[in-house]
């Protein structure tokens, strides 16, 4: 596996510097690659609304992955597009969840709507307004 | 926009940079104390365990890349720190996921909620309809039982009139009130005849399209003015009596006919007392009264 990706980073060292030699460690392009995706994957999960924080963080730490790149560090190029990868997981995830919950607040809303009407609507039906829990107990 | 952009990404990366060119510094401990209890309150979350479990397993074997790194290169590594800080993401990561799971479940039921809401007030609209159908149908049933009992009552009340020395003519319903019912030459009515009166009373109440002729008769003993007049006197206090019981006085008219119209011989007590009398003729339904025959004058 080690091998593999050794020899492919290798091969697009070579096709990407040409006579330039190659750095002694190979650059985490398949890392960067996937923080990428993750990124696109969290900003149309609209996390630039919803975890901005989060979304900001993955997306300042990629760019330092791929200065990192330009800088032959592949280690911290390594490092930084894992990290950026997880920072947009979390922020695509967050994103995901915090509308999700919106969707559960407004259901509940149009729930309690949808009940009072249907009780307002049917005469000698219980009063629009929940009885409370702690009602005296009947003789 | 974009170089605007591009020049502060590149700010930021420098940025970063800086902070990563003195990684070493920061102590590790502290990262990995974070990643042990965000991996460990992910692990407690039971919601977690449900929906996110292959988040959590990765989140865990980051942290022993962590704790195995520390152990290994000390507390201080830059390889320990960045897998800590891998694992808590990926531990918050499992409980973000876990909490979506557990929205979108609520949105589902919410929706099955809100079909039997809308089930619910359909039936009660149904039993509604059902009860107003079923409460016309028996208010239905109580007006023609209503009507029934109208019908039957006016029938009793015509049976009565007819059991009341009551005889049908062709004039219409004859009933005679006897002498006894007023004091010998006086026009005053007694209370015996209340109860015939209340009788016909109530009978052309329930028969509005019924008149009544009060018709008023004496024997042959004293002058005929003065019987002419007591006649008429007899039969208005009849008359009047019937109107008082809340007839209108147009449907009910008093005649005097003094001693005409005999219908016995006035030659003994007996036959007089039969002269002496009122009669009360309804008429048939819609009809007029005839007058009595010129024919039966004396």
């Amino acid at each position: 596996m080690i091998t593999l990706n050794g020899i492919r980073n290798g091969l697009w060292c070579a096709v990407a510097f040409g006579i330039v030699a190659c750095a002694s460690t190979p650059m985490p392009v398949e890392k960067l690659a996937i923080a990428k995706t993750s990124l696109e994957r969290a900003e149309q999960a609209q996390a630039a609304q919803f975890a901005q924080i989060e979304l900001n963080s993955a997306r300042n730490k990629y760019a330092a992955a791929q200065a990192a790149v330009d800088k032959k560090d592949a280690e911290v190029a390594a490092r930084l597009a894992d990290q950026a990868d997880v920072d947009a997981q979390l922020a695509e995830s967050t994103a995901r969840a915090k509308q999700q919950e919106q969707l559960v607040n407004e259901m509940d809303a149009g729930l309690r709507d949808l009940r009072n009407e249907t009780l307002r609507s049917s005469p000698g039906a219980a009063p629009q307004v929940p009885q409370p829990a702690t009602t005296p107990p009947q003789p | 926009m974009r170089p605007i952009k591009a020049t502060w990404t590149v700010i930021a990366a420098a940025a970063l940079l800086g902070i990563a060119g003195c990684e070493t510094a920061p102590e590790t401990s502290g990262v990995l104390e974070e990643a042990r209890s965000a991996v460990n309150a992910a692990e407690n979350d039971p919601n977690v365990t449900k929906y996110a479990p292959t988040e959590l397993d990765r989140a865990r074997k980051l942290l022993t890349n962590a704790e195995g790194a520390a152990k290994e290169k000390g507390a201080k590594d830059k390889t320990a720190a960045h897998y800590a800080y891998l694992a808590t993401q990926m531990a918050r990561i499992s409980q973000q996921r876990a909490q979506e799971q557990v929205a979108t479940a609520r949105v589902k039921s919410g929706e099955t909620e809100r079909q039997k809401i809308l089930l619910e007030a359909r039936s009660n609209e149904a039993n509604q309809a059902l009860a107003a159908a079923q409460q016309a149908r028996s208010e239905a049933l109580s007006a023609k039982a209503q009507v029934e009992q109208t019908e039957a009552e006016k029938q009793r009340l015509a049976a009565e009139l007819e059991n009341m020395q009551a005889s049908q003519t062709s004039r219409g319903i004859v009933l005679t009130l006897d002498d006894v019912l007023f004091d010998t030459g006086k026009a005053q009515l007694k209370s015996g005849a209340d109860r015939s009166i209340e009788q016909i009373a109530a009978f052309l109440k329930e028969n509005p399209d019924r008149r009544v002729q009060v018709e008023g008769f004496t024997d042959s003993q004293g002058s005929d003015d003065f019987n002419l007049e007591l006649s008429q006197s007899r039969a208005d206090a009849v008359a009047m009596a019937i109107i008082r019981r809340g007839i209108d006085a147009e449907r009910v008219r008093a005649l005097g006919y003094g001693e005409g119209y005999p219908v016995a011989s006035n030659a003994n007590a007996g036959s007089r007392q039969l002269n002496r009398r009122v009669e009360i003729i309804v008429s048939n339904e819609n009809a007029e009264i005839p007058g009595r025959a010129s024919a039966g004058q004396p």
